[in-house]
């Protein structure tokens, strides 16, 4: 049997599908008994899916070219 | 039992030395009696780089070895100097913590950075550099210490091989828990597969390898392309440090030109993506210190435990537009402590591997983990208000 610490200790590899399959049934038995870590693991795992699709700290096109040049006329001087 | 006989060796002559400095004769040289030249060899070795005193303690020295041979898998070594450094006044909690993350185990902020610079030369050997060396300089050790701290690093390698080879099993039932999956996986087959993924990834082809070539070669125009080709990754992950437009814009161009400065150094042991993202890290982090609120990226605070555990929607995203939503997550991700930032950044914003992220902060692959789940955590947490059932209907 698995605790909740132990689950969420390997919440991170669980979300990143790098998982022995043996872990990840211990893990998913432990879920189907565990509302909180049931809650725990939905919201995080919706966090980052939010996080990922947000365009967050976006590069804005306009300031890339003129970068460009400001590094290149640094290195050239 | 290990593979090849284990033969009772009297506690005298040169293996009294072992007896002396592990309070026993470990298994794994009485695996090896059958050649007690050789035994004799190795204790000889033992003696001169770890049991004399050298310019590091003799528990700094124990301290790499033990946190090398957990990251290596080891299944043998590490209860072995957990052991040892109890016998020097270590307490076992202490050295459990150095197992599972020496950045949260009390030690002093040198011996953190002379373990960041052992895991480093062990775990990511090929993207290694002058910089880890710099480091360690800058932590305070001298040239002496250095050279110690490598050969230490060096010593658990063969040490490490000789146990998996010979199949010794621990001298002593582990008190230590190791963390699922990362210490002792069962079979020694599966430890191969992890480090020959490793290597894998740290020495395949870099896209980048032939512009690098060109502008080491004095053509220094290809270096646009590399400007133009990174630029979008390098001021990303300054912005998510630094927080402001105008400063992720002034940082990124002194990170170019430290890059193209530092050009003929790299030696092209990890990709050139990886090496520059590490440039650019560096560079934001000398920003960053500047401030009043910095928080180190070292000190680990206490232990961090979700706390709201309210369930929500299916698409918690509908109840907000997308402009709501990418600000929501900028201002939620810029009140994280920074390290879990930049590590939470480079994962899951910029996508690196697990590995890639780890070598460009300077951390083992488990160190790397550890932070982002606590970033993604800590973020979790605080756009519960937001999206848990109650909240976003609220919105």
């Amino acid at each position: 049997m698995i605790s909740c610490q132990d689950f969420i200790s390997e919440l991170g590899n669980l979300l990143d599908e790098e998982i022995a399959s043996e872990i990840r049934e211990r893990l998913e038995t432990h879920l189907a008994h565990c509302n909180t870590c049931q809650v725990l693991y939905d919201s995080t795992r919706k966090t980052l899916r939010i996080v990922t699709e947000s365009g967050s700290f976006e590069y804005p096109e306009p300031i890339a070219e003129p970068l460009v040049s400001k590094v290149m006329d640094r290195i050239r001087k | 039992m290990s593979f090849l006989p284990e033969i009772d060796a009297p506690g005298t002559g040169s293996l009294s030395a072992l007896k002396r400095n592990f309070g026993i004769i470990p298994k794994i040289f009485r695996a090896q009696m059958l050649r007690p030249d050789l035994v004799e060899a190795q204790v000889q070795m033992l003696d001169g780089l770890l049991f004399k005193a050298g310019a590091l303690s003799r528990i700094q020295k124990e301290f790499i070895l033990l946190t090398v041979s957990a990251d290596n898998n080891n299944s043998y070594f590490p209860a072995l100097h957990c052991q040892t450094l109890q016998f020097l006044g270590v307490k076992a909690e202490q050295s459990q913590q150095i197992v599972v993350d020496h950045h949260s185990a009390n030690l002093s902020d040198s011996d953190v950075a002379l373990l960041d610079f052992a895991r480093r030369l062990a775990s990511a050997g090929p993207s290694f550099t002058d910089l880890d060396v710099e480091a360690l300089r800058k932590a305070s050790f001298n040239d002496e210490q250095i050279l110690e701290a490598v050969l230490m690093v060096g010593l658990t390698q063969l040490l490490n091989s000789i146990q998996v080879g010979l199949g010794t099993e621990p001298d002593f039932k582990s008190r230590i828990i190791f963390p699922l999956k990362e210490v002792n996986p069962p079979v020694a087959s599966e430890r191969q597969t992890i480090d020959s993924e490793l290597q894998d990834e740290f020495v395949s082809d870099d896209p980048d390898f032939e512009i690098v070539e060109r502008v080491r070669n004095g053509e220094t125009d290809a270096f646009e392309e590399l400007v133009r080709k990174h630029g979008r990754r390098v001021y990303r992950s300054l912005l998510s440090m630094l927080g402001s437009t105008e400063e992720a814009e002034d940082a990124l161009q002194d990170a170019f030109l430290k890059a193209f400065q530092h050009l003929p150094h790299f030696e092209g042991r990890s990709k050139f993506s990886t090496w520059l993202v590490r440039i650019a890290i560096n560079t934001g982090l000398q920003r960053v210190r500047g401030r009043k609120d910095f928080d180190s990226l070292d000190e680990e605070s206490e232990e961090f435990r979700p706390r709201n555990i309210q369930a929500w929607t299916d698409t918690p995203e509908e109840f907000y537009s997308r402009e709501e939503l990418r600000r929501l997550v900028e201002r939620e991700v810029m009140k994280l402590p920074v390290k879990y930032r930049v590590a939470l950044m480079l994962r899951d914003l910029e996508e690196l591997s697990t590995e890639e992220a780890a070598a460009v902060l300077g951390l083992s692959v488990p160190g790397l983990k550890a932070r982002v789940l606590r970033g993604r955590l800590m973020l979790r947490e605080s756009m519960v208000p937001y999206f848990s059932k109650a909240g976003a209907s609220k919105s």
